[in-house]
């Protein structure tokens, strides 16, 4: 009874890991007007497995949701910002 | 109408002196706007310029209604490509021994052509610093070759040149989260089409969009609305016909534009006025008296 319960246990678990995506919280410069902030919108939303993307104009931070086994390394984070016209100055992630 | 009006008509028209290209620039340049790679922006734009007082005695007066279609593609975040194709409707009227007479034409312009790379960029929280360089030709796709019953119109009343021409420059860009300021040198050669060139341009620009609302920001990304402030100093070379410079065309003018953008992620709303405040023009030139803007961009 015991066995089953801790794999029960377990197969929960890992569902709840591996269904969320992840979070990134990327701290970016040169994002002072509205109509600019777009272009990191777009540069996130057409790629694949990108869930959301939510900007904050007076902290100048980009926070993309991804979906399930979605992940960024952190140069291709800066790749995607960089062929926007912006800087990524730092960055966190952590699962959703 | 005998030989002898006909003359006066012409001489009269060619040395209006209001010269098809000198169009100082709109609200914030072209060459200022901000675009990514894989980018694409398009700017549609309506102008109507009217012609102000006639020292001649002839009562010249001359208005144009057009509208310039603006798109630019970001090729990476450095090196953009502009395309710009203007449509105009001229009108001229003048007073020639006691008649009254109007000519004017409609149609395409002359397309614009260029690029712009970005060579300097510094981005810090909430500001960031360009400095471009731009370079392109305008090219004949307009007519040069309307006619009236009087005869082919004069180049003022064209919709296009006939001239292939060269322009570059050099663009400055700050923006931060309460303004921005561009500011452009440019200079165009322009090359001889028909027997008729029209003189060199040099341009200095400079634009201030200060936010007027919200005061405060808030979180996300909210729209703004911007108070424009722009100045255009032109300079045109005299025109020329058949090698001969034309003394009363050319000069110097500067612009004081007021205006305002609504700015969201999507698209901007902008218009403005554009005032003449110093004209310095040569012999008996046209003067202009204002140009109104309005117009709208969206991003793709």
């Amino acid at each position: 009874m015991k066995k089953i319960i801790i794999i029960s246990l377990f197969s929960l678990w890992t569902n709840f890991a591996f269904a969320a995506g992840t979070q990134y919280d990327m701290r970016v410069d040169g994002l002072a007007c509205p109509f600019c902030a777009y272009g990191i919108e777009k540069g996130f939303t057409k790629t694949e497995g990108v869930k959301s993307v939510d900007i904050d104009l007076k902290n100048g931070l980009v926070i993309v949701k991804t979906e399930e086994g979605k992940t960024f390394t952190e140069d291709q984070l800066k790749e995607i910002i960089n062929d926007t016209g912006f800087t990524m100055k730092s960055m966190t992630e952590k699962p959703i | 109408m005998n030989i002898r009006s006909i003359s006066l008509i012409a001489g009269g028209l060619l040395s209006l002196g209001v010269c098809v290209s000198i169009q100082a620039a709109p609200i914030t340049f072209n060459t200022a706007l901000p675009v990514g790679k894989d980018e694409f922006i398009l700017r549609q734009q309506f102008m109507l310029m009217q012609s102000g007082d006639d020292n001649t005695g002839a009562n010249r007066d001359r208005t144009e209604y057009s509208s310039m279609t603006a798109a630019v593609y970001g090729i990476n975040s450095r090196l953009s490509l502009f395309g710009v194709l203007p449509y105009r409707d001229i009108s001229l009227s003048m007073n020639d021994t006691g008649q009254k007479v109007n000519r004017g034409s409609e149609g395409i312009g002359d397309a614009q052509l260029f690029g712009r790379y970005i060579f300097q960029q510094n981005n810090t929280k909430g500001a960031t610093l360009r400095l471009a360089a731009f370079t392109g030709i305008k090219i004949p796709t307009g007519k040069n070759d309307h006619n009236d019953s009087l005869g082919k119109l004069p180049a003022p009343v064209q919709s296009g040149s006939g001239s292939l021409d060269g322009f570059g420059g050099i663009v400055i860009t700050q923006q931060t989260l309460s303004y921005q300021f561009d500011s452009q040198i440019s200079y165009r050669l322009n090359t001889e089409a028909d027997n008729f060139r029209v003189g060199n341009v040099f341009k200095l620009d400079a634009s201030l969009q200060k936010r007027a609302w919200p005061d405060r920001l808030g979180n996300g990304v909210p729209m703004y609305l911007y108070g424009v402030l722009e100045s255009n100093l032109v300079y045109q070379g005299k025109n020329k016909t058949n090698g001969v410079s034309d003394d009363n065309s050319g000069g110097t003018r500067l612009f004081i534009s007021p205006g305002l953008q609504i700015v969201t992620r999507r698209w901007i709303a902008e218009g403005g006025v554009q005032i003449p405040v110093l004209q310095s023009l040569n012999g008996t030139a046209l003067e202009g008296k204002y140009m109104l803007r309005a117009g709208i961009r969206v991003n793709f």
